[in-house]
């Protein structure tokens, strides 16, 4: 029962917070240009913050060096190159599983 | 140019992390199992609350016997990020028909956001945006419960030797980069990067959501200097990203990216 009321609750609210920037900046030309250009650094920033927290982070530990660093060079790489979402994911998770298989 | 091609296009953009998310729902599945919680109330908040990391967070306080108060305020927390992702999408959001826009918003994760301006420079009219985004946001969700309910049924079919984990920040880095296309985004993620390890002691993975903002800014302050001192030969200017005809200052001079244009990254 305590888990279906916190299943709710947190649905109820995380849905609260998912419509909370739209309900706030929807009418476009109300949105100073100052803002506009804010909100378009907000995914490249979060994006940067997910992949600090998760790759040098372990349960909010510093993560020791190792394939994860490495393998995360290769995907950089890849992605500067090609530019293309499924590719990187594969020179990634190829390089991945090749240091875990030998080097680590 | 139709709903359907707008559609299959957003699924095709997404497509490469879709594997991805499926893997990940299965690791949150074998969790649900290992802390005894009712799987069914365990595949229902990947449904309803559709965000893996508060997910998990709440399941972590109920495992050591915390109080519904705490869960549930861990998991909104750990959400919190979604305001920030909410506003960003609100220029092109609020053009859409209520419908679409409350339902798109209830679909749209961590991974979807950041196509956003993809959409928008591809697809020029809102109800084909639309499309696109549905294209993008319900292949994931899909996964993600998929994957969920797998996981619970299953059990950990993933060995722990396979790190599954990595999947995260290898995610993140194949969306992120392609976004990147000039000094302004470069300083915002790179500034996220820096930040997050810096505030790692904070709780609750509030160093996320304090390392978003300050990305933001530092963004915003590349961008006014590009744009204030006129120097045009630091690579393409922070136009391109949304399309929306923001001006750019910026001339288009010599970048390490050869094409512009989002067009060459679908080729999957």
């Amino acid at each position: 029962m305590k888990i279906w009321i916190v299943v709710i609750l947190a649905g109820i609210g995380t849905y609260l917070i998912r419509v909370s920037g739209i309900l706030l900046f929807q009418n476009e030309d109300r949105i100073p240009p100052l803002v506009r250009r804010a909100l378009r650094m907000i995914g490249p920033a979060a994006m940067g913050a997910i992949v600090g927290n998760a790759l040098f982070l372990d349960q909010g530990a510093w993560r020791p060096f190792g394939a994860w660093h490495v393998a995360a060079l290769v995907a950089v790489a890849a992605a500067v190159w090609k530019r293309n979402l499924g590719l990187t994911m594969l020179a990634g998770v190829a390089a991945f599983a090749v240091l875990l298989l030998t080097v680590y | 140019m139709t709903s359907r091609a707008a559609f299959a296009d957003g699924v095709r953009d997404i497509g490469g992390l879709v594997p991805g998310v499926a893997v990940f729902g299965l690791s949150f599945g074998a969790l649900v199992r290992a802390r005894g919680i009712d799987p069914i109330a365990g595949a229902t908040s990947s449904l309803i609350v559709g965000a893996g990391a508060g997910q998990t967070a709440a399941i972590e306080v109920l495992a050591v016997g915390g109080a519904v108060s705490i869960a549930v305020l861990s998991a909104l927390i750990v959400n919190a990020r979604f305001a920030l992702y909410s506003a960003a999408l609100a220029p092109m959001f609020g053009r859409f028909t209520p419908a679409w826009r409350w339902g798109l918003a209830y679909l749209v994760s961590d991974q979807t956001v950041g196509l956003y301006g993809r959409g928008q420079e591809r697809w020029t009219t809102s109800a084909l945006q639309q499309y696109y985004m549905l294209g993008v946001t319900l292949p994931m969700r899909t996964a993600w419960v998929g994957g969920t309910v797998a996981g619970i049924l299953l059990g950990p079919v993933v060995p722990g030797a396979w790190q599954v984990g990595f999947i995260v920040p290898l995610m993140f880095i194949a969306l992120a980069i392609p976004g990147i296309r000039g000094l302004p985004e470069l300083a915002a993620a790179v500034t996220g990067v820096v930040a997050v390890v810096s505030l790692k002691d904070l709780p609750l993975g509030l160093n996320i959501v304090a390392a978003a903002l300050l990305g933001m800014t530092a963004g915003l302050m590349v961008h006014r200097r590009e744009s204030g001192s006129g120097v045009s030969g630091s690579g393409v200017s922070g136009s391109g990203v949304s399309g929306s005809g923001v001006s750019g200052s910026g001339a288009v001079g010599s970048t390490e990216a050869p094409e512009p244009t989002a067009d060459t990254a679908d080729s999957a």
